[in-house]
């Protein structure tokens, strides 16, 4: 085959023009969810605090062996903001706050990265076996999801954490077991919905296999929803992972922003703020900046956006 | 009705008259308020070449009628209650290689001869020599072979026919992929006898089976890559020229866009595109044209009956609009609640219908002559089809209901060469239908 189209102009490669294509498309998408200023406000947030995860070991001298582990300068103990070396002042124990913040934000991120992670492709699978195949299969996944989806989130995860034992990883742990549930029904209900659409019926028409029209019909136009949830989640499971942390199931003395709120707790009331404030502060940011991140996202992935139809 | 039990003896060089029969299709739906009858026993032939149209109110079966011949009927709830859809698949005629000459009719493609007999006529081909297939019994696996292959389907609406997430070349292509990975490989250069891992992969990737691993070898392998781009190449061109075909301007470009920047008239063009991709035997058009201008539809309309003439398949045109299946059909089946109510050819139907139920339908279109404000309307709605009774459907709104009509059911029965009709009015003894199971 010469490299010519019908009228005898030479063609470009294909390659190069499918990825114009597909940037073209994602430029479209991004211009969308950049002309949103909330959006932005939440995207800036999310680089700062990413910036602060992954440069922690330039920012603060980071603690040996386990950088995760607190340092504890046994000579400062409860040391307000402003004291040298101590900038945002030092906990009960002689913990450094800025330490904790900074590389409470690299646990806070894997906890996040690794449960929505997790969550997302289980729930997507279980949501997608259920809305594809239907009939029984469907019943009996749904109604385990219904069993799950009967207990509080936080409580269901307090006591699965509390049964594995106080750890960090325990904390990860439990809440992959109760999150996955909100995806598999988000992802069924999408299936089921985007099944209905002719374009389904058109790519049965043309021969396609089950699994190619899944993948290339039916995931992609279902996902949407799917990712604006993980993104909402990125930040209310920092929210549910300090929680727990709070309360005592992750081992004391971890660079955890949950688990500063904690041992600051209880020199609020003798006036010594600082250890509590400033780890809740990056607690409130990261739930902030992926919420509005998720808002913004959801309006532009949104079909009645008018541009994209 | 002309069932096509022709010429049995001649049967290795002469095409048999019909593509398809349907027989006593049901087709019935469950529901709250018992079964739905959608389809209740519908039979029809589609010849070979012909434009046949099924027309009716919504409701009367005439979609589902047409889904059933690409099984693609939603299977809880419907039920395939019974009946056949026979069909004959062809393949491009030998003699002339596609040409058209006398063994084939001009046509360029030939029945594929019956693999039981050999083209000598046996009960399998029902005596034709032709390869028959029930499309309600073939495995899933041969009944993908057909779709888009053999049979291809137009949908209603090209808006949603068309994948938001992919571009036109993305959903074309898969058209080719499937059917046609043979020929791109072909067409690439690549012979067929090779064997490794090369020629695996590039199989693979052209039949769109390919594994995480083909696609790395191919985009980090120069030599599998550069080989890889020239099946991509040869799709490209297929592409191209199956959008070029359906009067597409700079079909290259629309193949790199998206469907929702493409109008309707255009998005109509690449579902034809589509669905004539592969040549097939069979197009059934769901009312192509209702989701589009009327200026639109007129050409699109030619369009189809261009390429249809060119490749000499079969189409099943499914509209309600009258004035279009008189323009364009060349046989027209009346479906009335689930039943063909009449079937003959287009003049016959328009211009001495027989059924009081067609008569209804042609009078109620309007013309310019019709004063303004009256407009003809057949009294009553389609019944409910929730366990009928067997009795003449059209009963309840027949200005002519008689005792037959409420007490049996009628069948089709000829009331001119080519022309059927079912009613009691045609026919006072008409034979009745088995009461209903």
């Amino acid at each position: 085959m010469a490299n010519t189209n019908i009228e005898g102009a030479p063609i470009r490669r294909r390659q190069d023009s499918a990825l114009r294509v597909r940037l073209r498309r994602g430029g479209e998408l991004l211009g969308l969810i950049l002309s949103n200023p909330t959006t932005v406000f939440g995207l800036i947030l999310i680089f700062g605090m990413l910036g602060m995860a992954l440069f922690a070991p330039w920012l603060t001298q980071a603690n040996t062996p386990d950088p995760y582990q607190m340092p504890r300068d046994w000579g400062a103990l409860r040391m307000p903001p402003g004291t040298p070396g101590h900038p945002l002042g030092t906990t009960n124990t002689g913990g450094d706050v800025l330490y904790g913040v900074i590389w409470g934000s690299r646990t806070s991120l894997q906890l996040s990265i690794v449960v929505v992670g997790v969550t997302v492709v289980i729930g997507t699978a279980i949501g997608s076996i259920a809305g594809m195949v239907g009939g029984k299969v469907d019943e009996i996944l749904m109604r385990i999801v219904d069993v799950f989806l009967s207990i509080p989130e936080l409580i269901f995860a307090l006591a699965i954490a509390a049964i594995l034992g106080p750890s960090f990883t325990n904390i990860i742990l439990s809440l992959c077991l109760v999150f996955w549930v909100k995806y598999a029904r988000i992802m069924r209900a999408q299936i089921i919905l985007v099944k209905q659409n002719d374009y389904v019926d058109a790519a049965r028409v043309i021969g396609d296999s089950r699994l190619n029209i899944y993948f290339r019909d039916i995931l992609p136009n279902a996902a949407t929803p799917l990712v604006v949830q993980a993104t909402l989640d990125m930040g209310a499971i920092v929210l549910i992972g300090a929680t727990l942390s709070f309360i005592g199931l992750s081992e004391s003395g971890i660079a955890e922003w949950g688990v500063l709120v904690s041992e600051g707790q209880a020199g609020i009331a003798s006036g010594r703020w600082w250890a509590s404030t400033f780890p809740g502060l990056m607690i409130f940011l990261w739930a902030l900046a992926f919420n509005l991140l998720g808002d913004g996202l959801r309006d532009a992935l949104d079909p009645r956006t008018e541009s994209r139809r | 009705m002309s069932i096509s039990k022709t010429d049995t003896t001649g049967a290795q060089t002469v095409a048999p008259a019909t593509i398809a029969s349907v027989r006593g299709l049901k087709v019935h739906f469950r529901s709250k308020a018992g079964r739905v009858h959608a389809v209740d026993g519908v039979d029809f032939d589609v010849r070979d070449g012909e434009t046949l149209g099924l027309v009716g109110e919504t409701g009367c079966g005439k979609s589902v009628t047409g889904r059933a011949f690409l099984r693609l009927l939603p299977v809880p709830p419907g039920i395939l209650a019974g009946g056949s859809v026979m069909f004959r698949p062809q393949t491009s005629c030998g003699g002339c290689g596609g040409e058209g000459c006398a063994q084939c009719g001009g046509s360029g493609r030939r029945p594929t001869p019956c693999p039981t007999c050999r083209g000598q006529g046996c009960p399998d081909c029902q005596g034709t020599g032709a390869e028959t297939l029930d499309l309600l019994k073939v495995s899933d696996k041969q009944m993908r072979g057909i779709r888009g292959d053999r049979i291809a389907m137009i949908f209603q609406d090209p808006g949603k026919a068309l994948n938001p997430t992919l571009t036109i070349g993305e959903q074309l292509g898969e058209v080719f992929l499937q059917h046609r990975s043979v020929d791109l490989l072909e067409e690439a250069g690549i012979d067929s006898g090779e064997s490794g891992f090369q020629a695996g992969a590039l199989r693979r990737l052209a039949g769109q089976r390919d594994r995480r691993t083909d696609r790395m070898a191919a985009a980090l392998w120069p030599p599998l890559r550069r080989r890889a781009q020239s099946v991509r190449q040869a799709l490209d061109n297929r592409i191209a020229a199956a959008l070029g075909e359906t009067q597409i301007p700079n079909p290259r470009n629309i193949m790199r866009s998206y469907p929702h920047e493409l109008s309707g008239g255009m998005r109509q063009r690449v579902m034809i595109a589509q669905a004539l991709a592969c040549d097939p035997d069979l197009i059934i058009a769901d009312e192509p044209t209702t989701a589009l201008d009327v200026t639109v539809q007129a050409r699109i309309l030619d369009l189809i009956g261009q390429l249809q003439a060119k490749r000499g398949s079969s189409v099943i045109y499914i509209s309600h609009d009258l004035s279009v299946v008189r323009r364009i059909c060349d046989r027209v089946a009346v479906m009335y609640a689930g039943r063909v109510v009449e079937i003959g050819e287009t003049d016959q139907i328009f211009n001495d219908p027989r059924h009081p139920y067609t008569k209804g339908l042609l009078a109620a279109v309007p013309t310019t002559r019709t004063p303004r404000g009256k407009l003809a309307a057949i009294p009553g709605s389609v019944p409910e089809l929730v366990d009928p009774k067997p009795s003449c459907r059209f009963a309840d709104r027949c200005a002519q209901v008689h005792a037959a009509c409420t007490a049996s059911d009628p069948i089709l029965s000829a009331v001119n060469p080519g022309h059927d009709v079912a009613c009691f009015l045609e026919h006072p003894t008409s034979p009745k239908t088995e009461a209903a199971e």
